[in-house]
């Protein structure tokens, strides 16, 4: 099992990974857009044949999106590892890797995500094994009615 | 131009400002304004080709698209010289991916205002997507040329020589414009790509040590911010220039990121390790330095042998099985090809689970029992011991009743012993015990369509769908999912439903029509952006793009099915027959028919009260055949197949089932050098290929009965090539008897000469026993070839049938596949209809 930085072959693997675990969905070429406009900042995890089992998509919102420029910062997008491989702290990996860029490259000053309120597991992940802080409730922010909680993680240089 | 010419495109004042009207409502869209503006100036001038151009363009934008587009090519005619014509019509064939013409209409355009940024942007992006460099270097020349203060430029052209081969010009460009620069921002993410991007055109050259340098003094400079993208670079190059740093610069990287296999990879190349031993000391040392890393202790094991081999297994199969890792056999499986640690890790299984049983007298960790047994389940299936995987499933399913994997692993076992409806009612247990997750709920579906239940598969699929999709089926091709769209048209195949299975296969092809479409945007905005590598990535993956297994197996079968067609045409008559339709092909006809008449209401032209609505220069997707019956009763099979195979001759040269499929549609179609240079291909491949065999008969056969060799000067080769693949003076009666004595054990060898007997005409009582030779006892049949006889004896119409099925049954006992249609339907019957357990119930064992 590979942990690294996300490739251009590496796109239709992580639509599909995507397409098996979650129902958030989007076509191929929003995940050509975001490697091709932020191509240091996402990574996969494959494994010995090559196929993705887990991976990270993440963005960087910066003046152009209307932040201040001291508010620069990243946004883990989309983050999904297979079922059946669970357990290897795959998730844990790519999150790290995906805020170490960020902050290397972009100068970002924190990182955010959203996440179902009912996911346990990956609020545990996000908040006791990360670091994340809660920074609101967004109501209804899912396609089938849950709230969201937006998290936010400060990055230090 | 002539003075007439001229005349009649200038317009008097009034008009002539009513036309800078119409370009400015057109470009913010406020059509229907402009519009009515340009009819105002064709009332007085009806030949103004110009503006007939841009009402016909604004028409396409409002859906009239038939009407606009004529007008528009009447426009053009009525004034070949105006670059706004050309600009308009190009506009229009760019819209609907015609994009060899719209390059045409964009150069034209160009010949009469040679310096137009728009046209000349546009063109640029054609000029990619088509892959046509050397007029991308001359357009990119011209950008540069007439606005070198647009930094994008410069780098265009610098990519644009890179892609057209000449790589000193593409340097060349990257200095000139480096040296330009004034006043960059410190760590300015654009200029660190760009450097980047620089380093690899050094790279491309082969100046390693140049690269190497350049990237050491902007890396220090802090030009370049990205940390990680300089390590894995500075490790590259200095392999290549097989430094003594390298080792040093590998390591970085693996304390960087433990986790990266292509790390230790180059760390281990790069110290010229000749010798297992020597690479096992290395894992190990790195281990002890990080020990939380997986990589290294993996790794490890491929490296040792014998006692080593067993202690180091031992620990990292005890540590995984402890911890609960559900992929650990899917991670060691590989191991498996050498038979000395297949038993080492057997012996070390049975080790631990004589250590971690519940009964056994130290107490343990009741989960870790349960991933051994886990474990020693997909052992068992990968050897082949169903009945055991499923015996050591049962009892854990006992000890532990709710974990999903169980099911899972049942299902698969059972999916690889032949029952697809155990797997799939083994599978809806595995879903049912958490409904909220997306990854069972796929697999439950897949599980259904591979057992023939596609409306209980899409049921599921449904689950997870967006509920305002026209269905599950629509929103996942929506949503590009090759898996289903493979898996549905595979099953529909096998359910003989041809026009579904076609149906599925053109949309696979759609959806890679769509991908390769998706890159025209990049060529200027990546440029734009300065995410060079990453672009050229971009690029090279296009090219390479029909080379996925879904492309090839979608290629494969849709050209198999036409084949088919092309041989039988009254297949077709089964489809269009007046059969009664079950309730759910009523309720699916119902729906495609709403669907197709509320296509129709959009279709109808805008009532002259409408919107401003911009819809576009695409064209929509409409769907005029939902249930494939015109895909089937195509009048050009032979050629859709062609096409469909063409990307593959290159992009999957080494599949052999490429070539045999290439020669069944070029044959037919008697395309005669293309046919024989296919099993040409083939042949160099695997000279034993059964299909092969078979099809080599065939050209005999039709070599034979042609009326006359090919003329010249395919002739010559022709006849040449069919000499060296099927000797003339060998008979084809010696030529299948000789095949099947030297593959006597092989099944499928010995199911190539029997169709090659059927052929010859053999009687056949004949065929029957080259068939049932396969139940031999020196014969490898598996079950899959196994099913194959089976069919292929159905086909025949031989009196046997039953003979061969029970045979097959008894030999495959946990198989359902080979079981009479009626106890085949029972099955599928219960798995459909299997009970819902209620909350108090146990789980049904």
């Amino acid at each position: 099992m590979n942990i690294r930085l996300a490739r251009i072959d590496d796109l239709t693997g992580m639509q599909a990974t995507n397409l098996i675990n979650l129902p958030e969905n989007y076509n191929l070429k929003f995940w050509m857009y975001h490697l091709l406009t932020w191509p240091q900042i996402s990574f996969v995890a494959e494994d010995e044949k090559g196929r993705i089992v887990g991976y990270v998509l993440a963005k960087m919102y910066d003046t152009d999106d209307g932040a201040e420029p001291s508010e620069t910062h990243g946004h883990v997008n989309s983050i999904s590892v297979l079922r059946t491989y669970r357990r290897l702290g795959i998730a844990k990996r790519l999150m790290l890797l995906s805020q170490e860029a960020m902050s290397t490259v972009y100068k970002a000053t924190f990182v955010s995500l959203h996440v179902r309120k009912s996911n346990k597991a990956a609020i545990g992940l996000y908040r006791d094994t990360l670091g994340f802080e809660v920074a609101k409730v967004e109501k209804k922010y899912y396609g089938d009615g849950e709230d969201a909680l937006s998290m936010r993680l400060r990055l230090d240089h | 131009m002539s003075k007439l010419q001229l005349a009649k495109r200038a317009l008097p004042s009034k008009e002539g400002t009513l036309f800078k009207d119409v370009l400015t409502l057109y470009e913010t869209r406020q059509l229907k304004k402009g519009l009515k503006t340009a009819d105002q100036i064709l009332k007085k001038f009806p030949e103004h080709g110009e503006t007939m151009c841009m009402k016909g363009l604004i028409l396409v934008h409002m859906g009239r698209r038939e009407e606009g587009m004529d007008l528009v090519k009447k426009g053009v005619r009525l004034d070949l010289t105006s670059h706004i014509c050309w600009h308009v019509f190009g506009l229009i064939q760019k819209g609907e991916k015609n994009y060899e013409e719209a390059l045409k209409s964009y150069m034209q355009a160009l010949r009469f205002d040679k310096e137009n940024m728009n046209i000349l942007r546009d063109a640029a992006s054609l000029q990619s997507q088509l892959r046509l460099y050397d007029g991308l270097v001359e357009t990119r020349h011209t950008l540069a040329r007439c606005r070198p203060v647009l930094r994008a430029n410069w780098i265009a052209l610098s990519v644009a020589y890179h892609l057209n081969g000449n790589l000193e010009e593409a340097k060349k460009v990257l200095e000139h414009y480096e040296d330009s620069l004034k006043n960059v921002p410190d760590y300015d993410v654009e200029h660190s790509e760009t450097t980047m991007y620089h380093v690899k055109v050094l790279e491309d050259i082969g100046d390693y040590a140049e690269a190497l340098a350049f990237l050491d003094v902007n890396s220090k400079s802090r030009v370049i911010v990205d940390k990680t993208g300089v390590m894995e670079t500075r490790a590259r190059l200095l392999s290549k220039l097989k430094s003594d740093e390298a080792e040093h610069a590998w390591r970085v990287l693996i304390d960087h990121n433990p986790d990266c296999t292509d790390y230790y990879n180059g760390y281990l190349t790069s110290q010229n390790i000749s010798s297992d031993d020597a690479a096992l000391l290395v894992l190990k040392e790195i281990s002890s330095q990080i020990p939380r890393a997986n990589a290294p202790r993996r790794l490890a094991l491929a490296y040792s042998s014998g006692d080593q081999f067993r202690e180091l297994a031992k620990e990292y199969l005890t540590s995984a099985l402890v911890k609960g890792v559900p992929s650990l056999f899917a991670d060691i499986k590989s191991l498996y090809e050498n038979q000395a640690r297949l038993e080492s890790i057997q012996s070390i299984l049975e080790q631990l689970l004589a250590e971690h049983t519940p009964a056994s007298s130290s107490p343990t960790e009741p989960t870790t029992y349960l991933w051994i047994l886990y474990f020693q389940a997909q052992h068992f299936s990968h050897l082949s011991q169903y009945d055991k995987a499923l015996e050591v499933l049962e009892r854990a399913i006992t000890h532990t009743p709710t974990l999903p994997e169980l099911y899972t692993c049942k299902g698969r076992v059972l999916k690889r012993a032949g029952d697809p409806y155990g797997a799939a009612r083994a599978l809806e247990e595995a879903r049912r015990l958490d409904g909220q997750d997306r990854f069972l709920n796929t697999k439950c579906a897949k599980y259904h369509l591979r057992a023939g239940l596609i409306n209980e598969a899409y049921h599921f699929f449904g689950l997870f769908t967006k509920k305002d999709a026209a269905s599950p089926s629509a929103d996942l091709e929506d949503m590009q999912s090759l898996l289903y769209l493979i898996e549905d048209a595979d099953a529909q195949r096998r359910l003989g439903k041809l026009n579904l299975a076609l149906k599925k296969y053109a949309v696979i092809n759609k959806v890679f029509d769509e991908i390769e479409d998706d890159q025209y945007d990049f060529h200027g905005y990546s440029m734009r952006k300065f995410t060079v590598n990453i672009y050229l990535n971009l690029l090279t993956w296009e090219d390479n793009l029909r080379s996925h297994p879904v492309y090839v197996k979608a290629a494969l079968s849709a050209s198999q099915i036409f084949v088919a067609l092309h041989d039988d045409p009254s297949i077709v008559k089964r489809f269009t027959s007046s059969e009664p339709l079950t309730s759910a092909e009523k309720k699916a006809q119902k729906k495609a028919k709403k669907a197709a008449h509320k296509k129709e209401e959009d279709k109808k032209p805008a009532a002259p009260t409408s919107t401003n609505e911009d819809k576009g220069l695409e064209i929509p997707n409409a769907d005029d055949d939902p249930d494939g019956l015109k895909l089937l009763g195509c009048s050009d099979p032979l050629e859709r197949a062609a096409k469909f195979l063409h990307p593959l001759t290159t992009l999957a040269s080494k599949n052999i089932d490429v070539w045999i499929a290439v020669y069944d549609v070029a044959i037919r179609r008697k395309k005669y050098l293309q046919a024989v240079r296919a099993l040409a291909h083939a042949r160099e491949l695997d000279a034993d290929y059964p299909e092969l065999h078979v099809r080599l008969a065939h050209l005999r056969k039709t070599v034979t009965s042609l009326p006359q060799v090919p003329p010249a000067p395919i002739g010559e080769v022709f006849t040449s090539t069919v000499s060296a693949l099927l000797p003339d003076e060998v008979t084809l009666e010696t030529f299948n008897s000789q095949y099947l004595q030297r593959h006597s054990s092989s099944p499928l060898a010995i199911f190539a000469a029997a169709r090659v007997l059927k052929t010859l005409d053999g009687p056949l009582e004949e065929v029957d026993n080259t068939i049932f030779s396969t139940l031999g006892p020196d014969v490898k049949l598996t079950l899959k070839s196994a099913r194959t006889m089976l069919d292929y004896l159905v086909q025949l119409g031989s009196l046997r049938v039953e003979e061969y099925r029970t045979s097959c049954d008894q030999r495959f006992p946990l198989a359902t596949v080979f079981k009479t249609a009626e106890e085949q339907a029972s099955l599928m019957k219960e798995t459909v209809e299997m009970p819902i357990a209620s909350p108090k119930d146990e789980v049904e064992i």
